[in-house]
C-alpha cells in the first residue's frame, strides 16, 4: 500500500486552476521531496492531502484512507508541520504538547511520557515550564515539529521545516528528521532549500503552475539535463572583469559571480577551460582555482519552472 | 467530510472538544478585550436603562443576566478565532483528526462556560443587595444554560468569517446583539412594544432565554416554558449547522 496516493487531482479556485490534474505516489517509509516557486500549487496539494481543503477533481488517499470520505482517519496517521511556527504563545511548552496530544487522542500517560520525551531530544525539556512567547524562532520551530510528533505518526507532512533557523536547531531537526526515517516514517517535505532536499530526499517532485513537471530521484533528475555544466573559477585578481569578458563567449549560456568565484554555464567545459587559461594569460591575471560541476537539483528545478536563478549578493550590488 | 461516527470516534471527539475549551479558557478569559466586551459592556447597558426609571433595580437583574450572557457567551471565539488565523494556531484545529462539530462545540464550551460564570455575579448581586427571590432554580438554570449554549454558538458562527481581526467579528456581531436587547423583552416588556417589535421578538433567541429567567424570578412570562426551552434548542441546532457550513465553506 502507498503511503500517499494522488490520482489526477485538480484544484479551481472559480476561474484559477490551482492544480490541474496531478497524480503521484509517496511509498512508506520514503521521503519524498515536493519543490517548486511560489503560487506552484504546494499549499493547495498539502491543504488538500491533509483534509483542509476538498479538492475539485480527482482523488487522494493516506495509507488506502480517501482524505475526502475518511478524513479522521486518514488524519490519525499523519503529522503536519507547517511554514509558521503554530504554536499558542501564551501558554507553555507542556501546555503545548499535552494539548496537541489530546487533539490527537493520545492517552494522559502517552501524552505524558511522550512529552518528556519528545522535549527532551527537541532540546526544550529544561524549558518546559517557559511560557512559548519568550522562545526563539528556532525553539518554537522544534516545538512545533515536537508538537507534530506527540501521536507518534507514520506519515509526516514538512513545510518549510528549516526555513531561516539558526544552526542549532537546525541540526536538531536534521537529525530527528534522520532517526524518524530511519524508523520508517513517510516524510512528505516542501522547502526552497533544494540542497536540503537533494540531500534528504528519496524522491524529489517538481510543481509548476499546479501540473507535476517532473519525479524521480535527484540524481535520475539531474542526468536529464547533463548538457547544463559548469566551470567555476577562481581568479586572483577577482574575476569581476573576467566574468564580463568571458560571458560574451559564444560556448558561455550563462555566467555569474558565487561568492569569490566566477561560474560560468556551458555545454563544453573543456573549451571553456582552454579559453579561460588563455585569457588569464593575456590578462597577466591567475587561475587559482577552476572547477568542473555537473548540474545540480537547482539547475533541473530552474530548467523545468522557468524561475530566475536567484542573483548573488555581488550581481545585486 | 467524515466518515460515520462510532462510540470510540465520538469519545475522541469529546476530549477534543474539551481540550480545545480548556485552552481557550486558560488563554482567553483574562484577555481585557473579553471582560470588557463580556462584563463591562452589559454592566453599562444595565446602568443605562436604570438611570432615571421608576423601577427597582432588582427587577432588572433578571433582564441583566439575560444581556450579560448573550454578551459573555458570544465573546470568546470572535476574538480567539480570528488570532489563532493570524497565528496558524486555528489550521492546527482544522487539521486534527476531529470534526468540524467537535472544533465548533469545543469552541463554543468555552463561551459557554465563561458566561455562566460571568452570570452569577449580577445573579449574586441580586439575592444579596437587592434581596431578588428566585422562584423557580429550575427554570433559572434552564434558561441560563440554553441562553449560553445557544449564544456562544453564535459567537462560534460570527467567527467562521475568515479575517485575522477580532475588531471585524465583534463589529457585526455588535450588529446584531445590540438591537436584540432592545426587542427581546430584557428592560423593556414585550407589551409595552409597539407591535412590529413584538413581531421581531418572536425572532431573537434572546426574547426565550430572558422570558425563562424572568419566569423563574416570578415576572409575568410571554410563552410558556416549554415553548421557550424549544426554541431555545432549535435556535441552538440552527447556529450549530449553519456555523458548520460557513467553517467547512471559507475553509476551502
Amino acid at each position: 500500500m502507498h503511503a500517499i496516493e494522488v490520482n489526477g487531482l485538480e484544484k479551481r479556485f472559480g476561474e484559477i486552476l490551482a492544480l490541474d490534474h496531478v497524480s503521484f505516489t509517496v511509498e512508506t517509509g520514503e521521503v519524498f521531496g515536493y519543490l517548486g516557486p511560489n503560487g506552484a500549487g504546494k499549499t493547495t496539494t498539502i491543504r488538500i492531502l491533509t483534509g483542509i481543503t476538498a479538492p475539485t477533481g480527482g482523488s487522494a488517499t493516506i495509507f488506502g484512507w480517501d482524505i475526502v470520505r475518511d478524513t479522521t482517519q486518514a488524519r490519525r496517521k499523519m503529522g503536519i508541520v507547517y511554514e509558521t511556527s503554530n504554536v499558542y504563545d501564551d501558554i507553555t511548552a507542556w501546555q503545548n504538547m499535552m494539548f496537541a496530544g489530546e487533539l490527537y487522542h493520545v492517552g494522559r500517560i502517552d501524552r505524558e511520557e511522550r512529552g518528556k520525551e519528545l522535549l527532551e531530544i527537541f532540546g526544550l525539556w529544561d524549558r518546559r515550564a517557559s511560557r512559548v512567547k519568550g522562545f526563539s524562532k528556532g525553539m518554537k520551530r522544534r516545538l512545533t515539529l515536537a508538537m507534530g510528533l506527540i501521536h507518534d505518526p507514520t506519515l509526516l507532512f514538512l513545510d518549510e521545516p528549516t526555513s531561516g533557523l539558526d544552526v542549532q536547531s537546525n541540526l536538531i531537526i536534521r537529525e530527528v528528521l534522520q532517526s524518524l526515517t530511519e524508523r520508517g516514517v513517510t516524510v512528505f517535505l516542501t522547502t526552497h532549500n533544494i540542497e536540503e532536499a537533494n540531500q534528504t530526499c528519496d524522491r524529489v517532485a517538481i510543481i509548476n503552475r499546479g501540473k507535476i513537471a517532473a519525479i524521480d530521484s535527484p540524481e535520475r533528475l539531474k542526468k536529464t539535463i547533463q548538457s547544463v555544466q559548469s566551470v567555476e573559477v577562481a581568479f586572483e585578481g577577482g574575476g569581476a572583469r573576467a566574468l564580463s569578458e568571458l560571458a560574451g563567449l559564444p560556448m558561455v549560456s550563462e555566467a555569474r559571480k558565487v561568492g569569490d568565484k566566477v561560474r560560468f554555464y556551458t555545454e563544453d567545459p573543456g573549451g571553456l577551460l582552454r579559453e579561460i587559461v588563455s585569457y588569464a594569460d593575456s590578462h597577466q591575471d591567475r587561475v587559482v582555482s577552476a572547477t568542473t560541476l555537473g548540474p545540480t537539483l537547482e539547475d533541473v528545478f530552474i530548467r523545468l519552472t522557468g524561475v530566475q536563478r536567484p542573483k548573488s549578493r555581488e550581481e545585486e550590488q | 467530510m467524515n466518515a460515520g461516527f462510532d462510540r470510540k470516534q465520538l469519545a475522541a471527539e469529546a476530549v477534543a472538544a474539551w481540550a480545545i475549551a480548556k485552552k481557550n479558557m486558560i488563554i482567553y478569559y483574562l484577555k481585557p478585550n473579553i471582560i470588557i466586551a463580556g462584563l463591562l459592556f452589559p454592566l453599562f447597558m444595565f446602568l443605562a436603562f436604570a438611570a432615571g426609571k421608576n423601577v427597582p433595580l432588582g427587577a432588572l437583574i433578571p433582564g441583566l443576566i439575560s444581556v450579560t450572557i448573550l454578551f459573555s457567551s458570544s465573546s470568546i471565539e470572535p476574538v480567539s478565532i480570528p488570532i489563532e488565523r493570524r497565528t496558524k494556531t486555528f489550521e492546527r484545529l482544522l487539521s486534527a483528526p476531529v470534526s468540524l462539530h467537535a472544533i465548533v462545540v469545543g469552541e463554543s464550551l468555552s463561551g459557554f462556560l465563561y458566561s455562566l460564570g460571568i452570570a452569577l455575579v449580577p445573579l449574586t448581586v441580586g439575592i444579596v443587595a437587592f434581596g431578588d427571590t428566585i422562584s423557580s432554580p429550575i427554570m433559572l438554570m434552564g434558561g441560563m444554560l440554553l441562553s449560553a449554549l445557544c449564544f456562544s454558538t453564535m459567537g462560534t458562527l460570527f467567527a467562521a468569517y475568515p479575517t485575522e481581526s477580532p475588531g471585524d467579528i465583534m463589529s457585526m456581531l455588535n450588529l446584531v446583539r445590540l438591537p436584540l436587547i432592545f426587542v427581546s423583552g430584557t428592560f423593556i416588556p414585550l407589551d409595552a412594544m409597539p407591535p412590529i417589535g413584538t413581531a421581531i421578538a418572536y425572532f431573537s433567541p434572546l426574547t426565550y432565554g430572558n422570558d425563562l429567567i424572568q419566569s423563574a424570578y416570578g415576572h409575568p412570562a410571554s410563552f410558556n416554558p416549554l415553548a421557550d426551552v424549544a426554541m431555545l434548542v432549535i435556535f441552538f441546532v440552527i447556529f450549530q449547522l449553519i456555523a458548520n457550513r460557513l467553517y467547512a465553506h471559507f475553509n476551502d
